[in-house]
């Protein structure tokens, strides 16, 4: 009985501790997929077989030729909650990948993706009695949090035959938020305001497994899977919760039966509800399907480089619910590649609209504008 | 250009600035708060402790002359105090126009030039004021001493000035034969002004340390082409002590002062200046595991009617810095800090609850243990040594519902965990 009424004690004050302001950001932060800007113009589709994607170690294979990666990815945001609405702008820089072949089989890739982004910022004014009976003060909170978890992965990749890729993945996470809570009352001369600052940090591992198999010219599978575990988590030198990490496990087709087009769909399933155990204040964290489809083409020639266009379109299920419910998220997406330097370079764009609801009354909508520049030494 | 090529700049040039435009973060959604964002602080315990372990009142020792200006007043039984000028440096010498350097042989128009801060002049008058020689070779601190030369044979001069003769400036003119005798004989001139009227009489006089001093002017010759002599004030005692002769050049001295305030009250202001002295004993938990974010000294006043009852008084509390070797409290009342910039006006004629706001000190106790900086603070008027408005309050040996009182109002660390 005295151990249940502790508990109920700890989750009464934890629950205190989470104010992020839109549904994306809920529990320990929205998931921004791991996906380079190519994937993403197809809407997740080939992203079991894009090199440059923190998704399939075997998909490094096909790189053919050194390549350094780099990613970035600004979200304009909307909220709305009925009749009050707010306007964010967030600069992430999700992704960024080095590929290196060795030899005729063999691939080695150093990847680093955002896995959960909890950056966020809200202010809140609350009234509290203070003083001499009777006297009521307001008081404004300001919750700040900056940071996310890291996925940084190690792969090897082997190609068995030109059709068959088989790769190993290594996975760290790693990374943290750093917090700053302040309470401002309205006169310095009576009180004192306060600030507040801590700093969550997190570790983990998973390995990971892809395969990729290409049964003819023009159909391609693409497997992969990755095995969480133990993540930590630790408030300075205190550990304050441990979770397993969510297993992955996706399928992606490519069918290139139509000349100068690839079009493809992937299925995913995240296990986040393993995450669940690491919310104190019983964020509940739900298991959830990904799903795009998308297709790839080749466009015009502009200032003699032909251009690749992308579309696609793709639901999924958000790590973290709202007042118990899921949050779910469809996304349309159009997108673009240059080839630069005679193709020892290029430039891939994506503009995203991901609409996210849980239900009921608060809506979301964010715009995704991810730049990715890929340069081969 | 080719519509392809201004495509593709076109496109280029979007990006660029779609970057640029979002490298600047905005990540407040506080509109949506209402719904998306559940407090996060914890709730105010508010509590209020007789947690006063002692309280007194002491003098202040900002020394005499170091006020910055000077109170010439008549109060009837109330209030009397006299105002001493030294010049204790006198010119034998004057260089006439067109001439060259001779001796003082007369002296003309000899007057003191008084600051008058006339927002501050009590009574219709008129006011009497007289001068009196009050060089002597006693004691300088000694305003008995000094006190009992206020007599009819010691008289310089004396002068009725009318309300509207006091302006800013005045000019008050003194025995022209007493200036030329102390400048012959290589004498001192200290003069002490006394006033005196049918009625209510009180003057504030700039002072040395008020940065406007009495200055004395003289003509050497009746040629007023010549430039008049100006002294200003000087002290050349005690000799051994530089600071104390320099605040002696001109001060006041209470020859009458208001009854002080009966044993068991806490006075804060008056003639001489008092502060009060307050030490606390706060519960650790409340300093060390909590943020204090108000406190509030709360102390009944007793209204005290002797001198203008409705006359506004700004008290401003402040911190003790003195640490706990130094045990006397009116010298601990001495070594302060400002914790607040705010201060409390207070009427001495008003009686009942008056607070005080002391939460920025809980931030230096924090920082300090109490066996190394004990938890007290003080009471002292803004007007301290210009004002002999006096301002009273209870004390923790009155009855139990009028104590001194301390109302705290605390915050526990919110723990800042995952969500």
């Amino acid at each position: 009985m005295r151990k249940l009424m502790i508990a109920i004690a700890v989750a009464a004050i934890s629950s205190r501790a989470g104010a992020q302001g839109a549904l994306s950001l809920q529990g320990l932060g929205y998931p921004t997929g791991e996906l380079s800007a190519r994937a993403e113009g197809t809407g997740g589709g080939i992203a079991d077989f894009d090199a440059l994607s923190l998704v399939s170690p075997a998909s490094i294979a096909a790189a053919g030729s050194p390549a350094l990666f780099f990613q970035y990815s600004p979200e304009f945001r909307r909220v709305t909650a009925g009749s009050s609405s707010a306007k964010t702008t967030t600069a992430r820089f999700p992704l960024v990948a080095g590929i290196l072949p060795m030899g005729q089989q063999w691939t080695l890739g150093l990847s680093s993706s955002t896995f959960l982004d909890r950056s966020s910022e809200t202010s809140l004014v609350r009234s509290v009695p203070l003083g001499a009976p009777g006297e009521i003060v307001n008081v404004t909170e300001r919750n700040k949090v900056l940071g996310a978890i890291n996925d940084a992965r190690l792969a090897l990749a082997w190609e068995a035959t030109p059709a068959l890729h088989i790769g190993f993945g290594a996975h760290v996470f790693t990374g943290s938020n750093r917090i700053t809570f302040s309470e401002i009352f309205p006169d310095s001369s009576k009180y004192v305001s306060t600030t507040q600052t801590g700093r969550l940090s997190f570790a983990g591992f998973a390995g990971s497994l892809g395969l990729e198999y290409h049964f003819s010219r023009v159909i391609g599978i693409a497997l992969s899977g990755r095995k969480g575990g133990d993540l930590r988590a630790q408030s300075g030198d205190t550990s304050i919760g441990r979770a397993r990490l969510p297993d992955h496990y996706s399928a992606s087709m490519t069918y290139d039966g139509i000349t100068g087009a690839t079009i493809s769909a992937r299925v995913a399933h995240d296990a986040w509800s393993s995450l669940g155990s690491l919310s104190l204040s019983g964020t509940k964290a739900f298991d959830g399907w990904d799903t795009g489809v998308g297709v790839e083409a080749t466009g015009p020639r502009i200032m003699q480089r032909v251009l690749a266009l992308r579309a696609g379109a793709r639901i999924r299920t958000l790590p973290f619910g709202f007042n118990g419910d899921r949050v779910s998220e469809k996304s349309f997406v159009a997108g673009l590649g240059v080839p630069l330097a005679r193709d020892r370079a290029s430039f891939d764009f994506a503009a995203q609209r991901a609409s996210r609801t849980s239900g009921g009354s608060v809506k979301e909508t964010g715009y995704i504008l991810s730049f990715g520049l890929r340069v081969s030494p | 250009m080719k519509p392809s090529s201004f495509l593709l700049r076109s496109l280029a040039t979007a990006a660029l600035f779609t970057v640029v435009a979002s490298c600047s973060e905005n990540l407040d959604s506080s509109g949506v708060c209402a719904v998306l964002c559940p407090a996060v602080g914890g709730d105010i315990q508010n509590i209020t402790l007789d947690a006063v372990v002692l309280d007194t009142t002491v003098n202040s020792f900002s020394g005499l002359g170091s006020e910055p200006s000077l109170i010439l007043a008549s109060r009837g039984d109330t209030l009397d105090t006299r105002v001493i000028i030294r010049f204790d440096s006198l010119p034998t010498t004057f260089t006439p126009t067109g001439g060259t350097l001779q001796a003082i042989q007369t002296v003309d128009s000899a007057y003191i030039q008084l600051r008058i801060d006339t927002l501050a002049i009590k009574g219709g008058g008129p006011y009497d004021i007289a001068a009196y020689d009050v060089d002597t070779t006693a004691n300088d601190t000694s305003s008995a001493a000094i006190l009992a030369l206020f007599r009819p044979d010691r008289l310089i001069s004396s002068r009725s000035l009318a309300r509207s003769d006091l302006k800013d400036s005045v000019r008050y003119y003194i025995s022209n034969a007493a200036v030329l005798a102390k400048i012959e004989s290589g004498a001192r001139l200290r003069v002490g002004l006394q006033v005196s009227g049918a009625t209510t009489s009180q003057l504030r006089i700039g002072s040395t340390e008020g940065g406007v001093p009495p200055v004395l002017s003289f003509r050497a010759t009746p040629d007023t082409t010549t430039h008049p002599l100006t002294v200003n004030p000087l002290s050349k005692t005690p000799s051994n002590d530089a600071i104390a002769a320099s605040h002696l050049s001109d001060y006041t001295i209470v020859a009458k002062g208001p009854p002080p305030a009966p044993p068991g009250v806490l006075a804060v202001g008056g003639f001489p200046p008092r502060r009060v002295y307050v030490r606390f004993d706060i519960p650790a938990n409340i300093i060390d595991s909590t943020t204090v974010v108000r406190a509030t000294l709360l102390l009944n006043q007793i209204s005290n009617p002797l001198l203008d009852p409705t006359d506004t008084v700004r008290i401003l509390p402040q911190l003790v810095l003195a640490g706990k070797v130094v045990t006397d409290p009116a010298k601990a009342a001495e070594i302060v800090a400002d914790v607040s910039s705010d201060t409390v006006k207070a009427r001495p004629g008003d009686a009942g609850l008056t607070s005080f706001e002391i939460a920025h000190a809980f931030s230096v106790w924090r920082a300090q243990k109490p066996d190394t900086l004990p938890r007290a603070i003080i009471l002292k008027s803004l007007n301290e040594g210009n004002s002999p408005l006096e301002i009273r309050f209870s004390s923790s040996e009155d009855v139990s519902a009028l104590r001194p009182r301390l109302r705290i109002s605390y915050t526990s660390r919110v723990p800042l965990r995952i969500p």
